[in-house]
């Protein structure tokens, strides 16, 4: 039985990726036939170039800066929000439902509409911003730097939050009720009740939740193209839009391939990392 | 009696004619002389806007030859052209009929289907030669244009026609206000608007992708300059490039463009001028009946004048701008049904579909309805109707130029408009800009095969 399973598996997986290697060591532009062929003297070249490229060493950065921010500013959201949650008890189903909804929308829906409210002339942003005194002059929120990114940011946070809470939220429930009586004999407070039972015993669902979003992170993609595609002037460019760039808009396929290959070295670091942690944690428990 | 019976068959005759010559004056569709029941014929097409109009008439084609069409496929013209590109790769390819463009079709050649056997020369008399001839690489015909483009510079007419505002100009800088007729003049009034709080910005572009590569195309060969030479070595980045690249930097910084340029395409861009926000700008005649339409663009509608575009910077060999191009049909290779999608092109690039498109604002590409079109404006009570015409067809003749007509114009303009930008926000200075987009640049042309 497993020889079927291994077979799709290699057919669903391995093969794209087995041609995706082959690829990045071709020159193949998808508007020139015969140009996916090997040839031992530009093997390396979409790799030299790209090691070379400013342009890739600063979407990686960025990439690297938006996924640090999102990740750890959600999950310290995503907490302090759990905790909340879990004190609620009257109407607790009505506030989970109104939590996921942000989860029911694509996300090039999001990047839409956080564009919008980000617009310089007519959004809500900048209309509350100056009705209230706050500033005198249209921001232009996806130009300036950081602000661009920093849209970028909030429009992702607000669309995956609710993934981050219910994992915590799940774990918060779960724990056992015996140790915060125990810690409430010995006088504990709230504070220390989070602080020694809460946050240690949720570090299985905190490294569960980091991975998935550090892995999710890339459906960021649609709302980082409908807000901002990457630009003005690179300014919040990550991988996935150069990517999408090089390999779809300039048909730059053998390019683009190299530098998607690059991208799951870095996301296979991250997952081994974090698999670990969470592994660590569940043998000290 | 036998009088009666003349006059009354005189009277037949003459009323049988004059119905005869109003249905030869009515514009006529073409493409419905052919059987094709029970095929279905795939369309991958633009849309959005005003461009979704015109499959409005596709009942009537459906009706007469008895196919069907679907359309498959419904995006703004980017999204087409990656989604032509990723399906001619890979073979993808499900429809008979593909949206194209001038400035695309370049990169297609080797998917495309050659269209000479389809049309006769009798059906092709009627369209632009100069298309026509863009749009043929090695022989081969490879698209039908459905509408043409060229960017004319659009001015508040409030502006123009205030005294106060006149006099204001003529006091400041002791010239006339009138319409600019040349870049430095177009500088010189945007700057007066925007420091006298006549207009909250001078000048409207959008800032991203081809759009803005496109404008500076514009500027640069209206001030002498070239992108690339004949050996197709970059040259943008020499003196008039560094200039154009200057003008753009300045108008930024001295809040003569919107803040948030560098991130508005076609759209955010027109709604600025439909919002009364913007002074001048250089902009595509189809947009013409939503600038008009008073519902959509109350402070505008009735309130703006057109003009040829602007010579630009007094340099040997300025000329006035004139970006343009034509949005256009092409029946790729891997079409299944290839006759019976000629059938469909030639009905949706009929006389009678073009003047229906025409009436939104679109410029025809076809004599007959440049001339129902005229013939129409000659009776209107709105001025600009025929001002619209006559400068339009001035610059279909006179100044139209296409884009580079090579596969390489998208992955240039990819590696070109963001170095723009940066030059634009201050992010470098513009002579190391240009000179970064020349080398990247000059490296795709070489991986291209263009310097071997």
């Amino acid at each position: 039985m497993i020889l079927p399973s291994f077979v799709l598996i290699l057919i669903v997986t391995g093969f794209p990726l087995l041609y995706s290697i082959y690829v990045s060591f071709t020159d193949y532009n998808l508007l020139r036939p015969g140009s996916d062929v090997f040839r031992a003297d530009i093997m390396f070249r979409n790799y030299e170039r790209l090691i070379n490229d400013p342009i890739f060493r600063r979407s990686l950065g960025n990439t690297i800066l938006f996924l640090f921010v999102t990740v750890n500013l959600e999950y310290v959201l995503a907490l302090g929000l759990s905790q909340l949650l879990a004190r609620v008890t009257k109407g607790q189903g009505i506030m989970r439902t109104m939590l996921m909804i942000p989860m029911m929308f694509a996300p090039i829906l999001v990047g839409f509409q956080f564009r919008w409210f980000f617009n310089a002339e007519v959004g809500l942003v900048n209309n509350a911003l100056l009705s209230l005194g706050v500033t005198q002059t249209k921001i232009a929120w996806l130009v300036d730097e950081p602000l661009g990114m920093i849209a970028i940011m909030i429009a992702t946070i607000w669309m995956n939050l609710p993934v981050t809470t219910i994992i915590l939220l799940a774990g918060t429930l779960s724990l056992p009720s015996e140790m915060y009586e125990a810690a409430e004999v010995d006088g504990a407070g709230a504070w220390q009740k989070f602080r020694h039972i809460t946050f240690p015993m949720l570090a299985p669902f905190t490294y569960i939740a980091l991975t998935i979003r550090s892995l999710d992170v890339a459906r960021a993609f649609d709302i980082v193209r409908m807000m901002t595609d990457g630009g003005p002037a690179h300014r919040t460019e990550l991988i996935w839009t150069y990517v999408t760039r090089l390999a779809i808009e300039d048909s730059r396929f053998g390019m683009g391939a190299a530098m998607s290959l690059i991208t799951v070295v870095i996301s296979l670091f991250f997952t081994v990392y974090f698999f670990r942690q969470l592994v660590k944690v569940r043998i000290v428990q | 009696m036998r009088k009666l019976f003349v006059l009354f068959t005189i009277a037949l005759a003459l009323i049988i004619s004059g119905a005869a010559l109003a249905q030869d004056s009515e514009p006529q569709y073409a493409g419905l002389d052919m059987d094709l029941s029970g095929i279905t014929i795939r369309m991958a097409t633009i849309g959005g806007g005003q461009y979704e109009a015109m499959y409005g008439s596709i009942p009537v084609f459906e009706e007469a030859t008895g196919a069907r069409v679907e359309i498959v496929a419904l995006l703004d013209g980017f999204a087409i052209d990656q989604k032509l590109k990723l399906d001619f790769a890979t073979g993808a390819v499900d429809y008979d009929v593909a949206w194209d463009h001038t400035s695309f079709v370049a990169q297609y050649v080797p998917f495309l289907e050659p269209l000479n056997p389809y049309f006769t020369e009798e059906e092709l008399a009627q369209f632009s030669p100069a298309i026509l001839d863009a749009a043929t690489i090695n022989g081969n015909l490879l698209l039908i244009p459905r509408h043409a483009d060229v960017s004319a510079l659009h001015y508040r007419a409030d502006l123009y026609n205030n005294p106060d505002i006149a006099e204001a100009y003529r006091a400041a800088t002791g010239m006339e206000l009138t319409v600019p007729t040349t870049l430095e003049e177009i500088d010189r009034q945007a700057r007066f608007f925007v420091q006298n709080g006549y207009s909250t910005y001078g000048y409207g572009m959008a800032g991203k992708e081809e759009a803005l590569t496109g404008r500076f195309y514009e500027f640069l060969f209206a001030s002498g300059g070239a992108l690339f030479n004949e050996n197709f070595e970059p040259t943008f980045n020499d003196a008039i490039g560094v200039q154009v690249a200057t003008l753009l930097r300045e108008w930024y910084r001295d809040g003569i463009l919107p803040p948030d340029t560098t991130s508005l395409l076609w759209d955010g861009d027109a709604q600025n001028f439909c919002n009364g926000d913007v002074a001048l700008k250089l902009e595509w005649y189809g947009w013409y009946s939503y600038f008009q339409d008073a519902a959509s663009c109350p402070r505008i509608a009735g309130n703006f004048g057109l003009a040829r575009g602007p010579i630009g910077f007094d340099n040997p060999g300025a000329t006035h701008t004139g970006w343009a191009g034509a949005h256009a049909f092409s029946i790729p290779a891997a079409a299944q049904n290839k006759q019976a999608a000629a059938q469909l092109i030639k009905f949706l690039t009929s006389e009678r579909v073009a003047y229906e498109e025409a009436q939104l604002g679109f410029l025809p590409v076809r004599d007959d309805v440049w001339a129902r079109l005229i013939e129409d404006a000659s009776r209107s009570d709105v001025e600009l109707n025929r001002i619209r015409l006559e400068t339009a067809r001035i610059q279909i003749n006179e100044d139209f130029r296409t884009p580079p007509l090579i596969a390489e114009w998208i992955p240039f303009s990819n590696i070109f408009f963001p170095q723009l930008q940066a030059i634009i926000l201050g992010d470098v200075e513009p002579q190391a800009g240009l000179d970064a987009a020349a080398e990247a640049t000059r490296q795709l042309m070489a991986d291209a095969g263009y310097y071997n």
